[in-house]
């Protein structure tokens, strides 16, 4: 096939059962024929046949009929004057097997199971005087598969030569930083990364890809005195070498996995995908980007442990489908949204769907990226995490393969000295220890355990070869909990390991959980608050605390008995926990109150999901054992981090504030802090809803109370033209929810009217469109209507145009208060003048 | 059985895009270091299509591409430049050349078979 030259060609005789090991030798030895014989008789009828022919004999203690022992001595005790070289291949045989094979025997070389071939071929070499081939096999029957597992072995060649390419970039990074690049090392450096941009990709490192490739552009275009393009080089090169290092690793057959989480990030912004792909990396995360829509299916066949979302990646209707996918999914990934000020997507809806998390575009990558490792991080601690000290790499394997088939996260040592860093770093919820190793012995880590405060109260299970009553007695005396004797068997560990687990389970869920309700208690709120507060700050998240208490729990305990009372409390602890995953945290605080702490969503964006929750609470019905069913209702008070209060329990007071304002204007609703209703004039409501039906009118009249706006229902467009129009209007609503199929007047007519009235500067109008007639919503958005609803619609999606109509309106009241607050100091006068302009 | 001749100085490239093709398909893979030895070995060893890398320290794509055109041993030989270069300008000029295709580095080892069948109408798989 290629011009490798003459060759003479050598006979190998294989006597052994592995084909492939024939195919692979013949591969390492160019010069020479392998002639597999699969059994000892076949061997033996070889030799027979033409002896003269067979430059090496190589005998596998695999083989038999007979066995290749008896082969060995059939050989050697024939007539054959010529003593031709045998390599042996011992398994696991008698002990002095060695060296009688030697010295009985002359076998010329003897190699161990499992063998490794390129050892075999190398000794085979030597013998037979033939060159010996390193390059790994291209069979031509290999599958992609294979492909893949050679590619990577062609990649564990080229790693450090990569790496060399590597350093060539950093030392022109460091050039660029200090403002002197030569342009000797610019243009060497340039080809580098050509050459890596080119490579990386093929052997699987597409990310590696692009760094290089950016490195290779900012090297040609930017000039030495560029800091900012110095230091984005110089994150670039950072980002590739834990790449290329990884990937070293990952060759080498280390658990990449385990350490290294795998990020997704779904971006339509290219060059913001890059950034935070760059700092992902950086902090030791594999990253897979997706700009693309057509690309997502199929990414998302291997689910990764953690999603960056852009909201705008798609049509709103197909991100909450995609977070359906990713949350919802059985893998329930956990993903946090990235959100732009702008975007059309429903943020309630995507935390009901899911997502642990908003992070606005205006943060940093770095910021971002942290939130990620932050969100990884949470989510590690809910796992159960197994730790195992054992000298011997053979039972560490068994428990890995054990434990990690049962969704178990495990961390083996085989070092006993690492111990003490290991344990804290990966804080395991049991210990698993072997009673015997070198250097420091199960039992004095056990002791070591025991006495550190933090760690006492750790499950600690023992392994021992040794089951006399001596190790055990000095086991527990250590303070062992369990003891398992080896060798392991499986199903007899997994219930040990299991009964030790739960059992820490229990204790600790007794300190942190409500009995009555299952939801944390309020020391664990608490603290789960605190963190809250912390990563708000840090992420400059909104942070949303709403105070739940069911409406007349007292009279319903006086009534139905105090059964009754803690059915409501229970089902509306459910309910809560339903409606807000784990990533929120939900506490019942004691007595009939529950706190709820929503990392992420804003005040309004609380009522409402609070708002959901007590719908749902509404549509269900109590039994008393004696008497008649009853219903039941709650209020609730919402208060956003740091506007309504600086600390969680500023925050809780102003939540109690606005639950206070729920029950004393008639319970059975959602108040947000800041809330008010005394000093309003009559005219001024904030939704009017112009509509037909009674009935759907008073269903969005339910749910705007429910979260606290005051609404007034117009039966027809006539009545709506009375109220709203002229120089005195009875009514001011801040949103007009305008039917276009309206009695008296139809609803286009009356949106002219307003528009010619110009109700429109002090309302929004939300026109509730039929989708079969097509240009109502656009000639109702070239009249002047801010947004438009399509029948059949739901009331929570009514209400989310609702919100952003009225947040729209809360924008404009914000910036004509910032105009009134401003003062004309002389440092002022241009910003001022500027504004008036834009006005 | 259909003979191609890869032409590229880094050793990682050549040998993963000869482990592809001589992985997924029946074909004949040479390989060739470096620009000089490539033009020989398209002399004497008469491939069926050249996968021609473009930056090379010896010679560039294009001025292999001109060699080998101006010699009737080789001039009939299709070739298929791989490059790292991405801009639209670089490419355009490469296909202007007459070149059967211009595929890009970083190529996907799985997929590059499937590329230059495609470019060369050969048939997928890689028969005969």
């Amino acid at each position: 096939m290629t011009a490798e030259g003459e060759r003479v060609t050598r006979n190998v005789l294989l006597g052994s059962a592995s084909r492939q090991l024939a195919a692979e030798l013949e591969h390492h030895l160019p010069g020479a024929r392998v002639r597999l014989a699969a059994t000892g008789a076949e061997v033996l009828q070889t030799l027979r046949q033409g002896s003269e022919a067979t430059a090496l004999l190589i005998l596998d203690d695999d083989l038999d009929h007979p066995p290749a022992l008896d082969v060995l001595r059939q050989v050697r005790s024939a007539a054959d004057p010529l003593r031709i070289p045998i390599i042996y291949c011992l398994g696991e045989g008698p002990r002095d097997a060695p060296r009688a094979l030697v010295e009985q025997y002359g076998v010329s070389q003897m190699l161990f199971h499992p063998v490794e071939c390129r050892e075999l071929a190398r000794q085979a070499a030597f013998l037979l005087g033939i060159p010996y081939w390193e390059e790994p096999r291209s069979a031509t029957s290999s599958t992609e598969g294979n492909l893949a597992a050679e590619l990577s072995s062609v990649w564990d060649r080229f790693a450090a030569s990569a790496l060399a390419r590597l350093e060539v970039l950093e030392q022109a990074g460091a050039d660029l930083l200090e403002g002197w690049l030569s342009p000797d090392l610019r243009q060497r450096a340039v080809y580098e990364a050509h050459r890596l941009a080119g490579s990386l990709g093929t052997f699987g490192f597409a990310a590696g890809s692009r760094f290089a490739r950016e490195m290779e552009h900012i090297l040609e275009r930017a000039s030495a005195r560029d800091d900012r393009q110095a230091l984005r080089f110089s994150e670039l090169t950072v980002a590739l070498r834990i790449e290329l290092e990884r990937a070293a690793q990952t060759s080498m057959g280390e658990p990449a996995e385990d350490s290294h989480p795998r990020l997704m990030i779904i971006e339509h912004d290219s060059e913001l995908a890059d950034k935070l792909a760059v700092e992902a990396v950086s902090r030791g995360m594999r990253v897979e980007t997706v700009t693309e829509a057509s690309r997502l299916a199929g990414e998302l066949e291997n689910p990764p442990d953690a999603v960056l979302l852009d909201l705008d990646f798609d049509t709103p209707e197909k991100v909450l489908g995609l977070l359906d996918r990713l949350a919802g999914g059985a893998a329930s990934t956990p993903t946090l949204a990235l959100t732009d000020r702008n975007s059309l997507t429903d943020r309630v809806e995507v935390a009901r769907r899911g997502a642990q998390g908003f992070l606005p575009k205006t943060l940093s990558p770095s910021q971002i990226v942290e939130a990620a490792v932050q969100l990884l991080e949470r989510r590690r601690d809910a796992e159960t995490r197994v730790m195992a000290v054992d000298d011997d790499p053979q039972v560490l394997a068994a428990l890995r393969t054990l434990l990690e088939g049962r969704r178990i996260r495990v961390c083996t040592l085989d070092n006993p000295l690492r111990f003490w860093e290991t344990l804290e770093e990966f804080a395991p919820d049991l210990l698993i220890l072997d009673v015997d190793m070198p250097h420091l012995s199960g039992i004095e880590l056990c002791r070591v355990v025991r006495n550190d405060p933090r760690w006492s109260a750790e499950p600690v299970l023992f392994l021992t070869a040794h089951n006399d009553a001596e190790t055990v007695r000095r086991v527990f005396a250590a303070g062992a909990d369990d003891f398992v004797s080896k060798p392991i068997v499986g199903p007899e560990l997994l219930t040990r390991i299991f009964n030790r687990l739960e059992r820490s389970r229990l204790h600790r869920s007794l300190a942190e959980e409500d009995p009555l309700t299952g939801l944390a208690n309020r020391r664990k709120g608490e603290r789960t608050l605190a963190q809250f507060e912390r990563l708000a700050q840090r992420y400059s998240q909104p942070l949303t605390l709403a105070l739940v208490r069911p409406d007349g729990l007292r009279t319903m305990n006086a009534q139905h008995g105090h059964a009754a009372g803690d059915a409501v409390l229970r089902r509306l602890g459910q309910l809560l926990q339903k409606a807000f995953h784990s990533e929120d945290v939900v506490a019942r605080w004691g007595g009939q109150e529950f706190v709820i702490g929503m990392l992420g969503l804003t005040r309004s964006e609380g009522v409402q999901r609070l708002a959901e929750v007590l719908e749902a609470l509404r549509m269900e019905s109590f039994h008393t054992p004696s008497g008649p069913s009853f219903c039941a209702t709650f209020s609730a008070g919402v208060a956003q981090f740091p506007e309504d209060g600086a600390t969680v329990a500023a925050l809780y007071r102003a939540a109690e504030v606005a639950l206070g304002q729920a029950k004393a204007s008639g319970r059975d609703r959602v108040l947000p802090y800041g809330w008010s209703n005394g000093d309003r004039s009559p005219a001024s409501v904030d939704v009017a809803l112009a509509m037909r039906d009674e009935a759907e009118a008073c269903l969005l009249l339910h749910a705007l109370e429910t979260r606290g706006y005051q609404a007034r229902w117009l039966r027809d467009g006539n009545t709506a033209v009375q109220l709203l129009c002229g120089s005195q209007p009875a009514l001011k609503p801040s949103v007009i929810l305008l039917e276009v199929d309206l009695p008296g007047m139809d609803g286009l007519q009356l949106l002219g009217r307003l528009a010619a009235d110009r109700v429109l500067e002090r309302s929004r109008v939300i026109m509730i469109t039929v989708p079969s007639i097509g240009d109502e919503a656009a000639t109702a958005l070239a009249l002047g209507a801010f947004d438009h609803v399509v029948r059949p619609f739901s009331p929570p999606a009514v209400m989310f145009h609702i919100r952003r109509a009225l947040e729209s309106m809360k924008g404009r009241e914000s910036e004509a208060a910032y105009r009134r607050v401003v003062t004309p100091l002389p440092g002022w006068s241009g910003a001022r003048g500027l504004r008036q302009r834009a006005d | 059985m259909r003979r191609i001749l890869i032409i590229d100085d880094e050793d990682d490239i050549r040998e993963v895009a000869k482990l592809s093709l001589a992985s997924l398909t029946e074909w004949d893979v040479l390989t060739a270091p470096s620009a000089k030895e490539g033009i020989t070995r398209a002399r004497d060893a008469h491939p069926d299509a050249i996968l021609l890398d473009v930056m090379m320290p010896d010679m560039d794509g294009p001025a292999v591409l001109e060699r080998l055109r101006h010699d009737p041993a080789t001039q009939h030989i299709p070739v298929i430049f791989l490059t790292a270069k991405v801009q639209a300008s670089d490419r355009r000029r490469f296909a202007s050349l007459g070149v059967a295709a211009v595929i890009s580095k970083p190529f996907d080892p799985l997929k590059l078979p499937g590329q230059i069948a495609e470019a060369l109408g050969w048939p997928a798989g890689g028969e005969g």
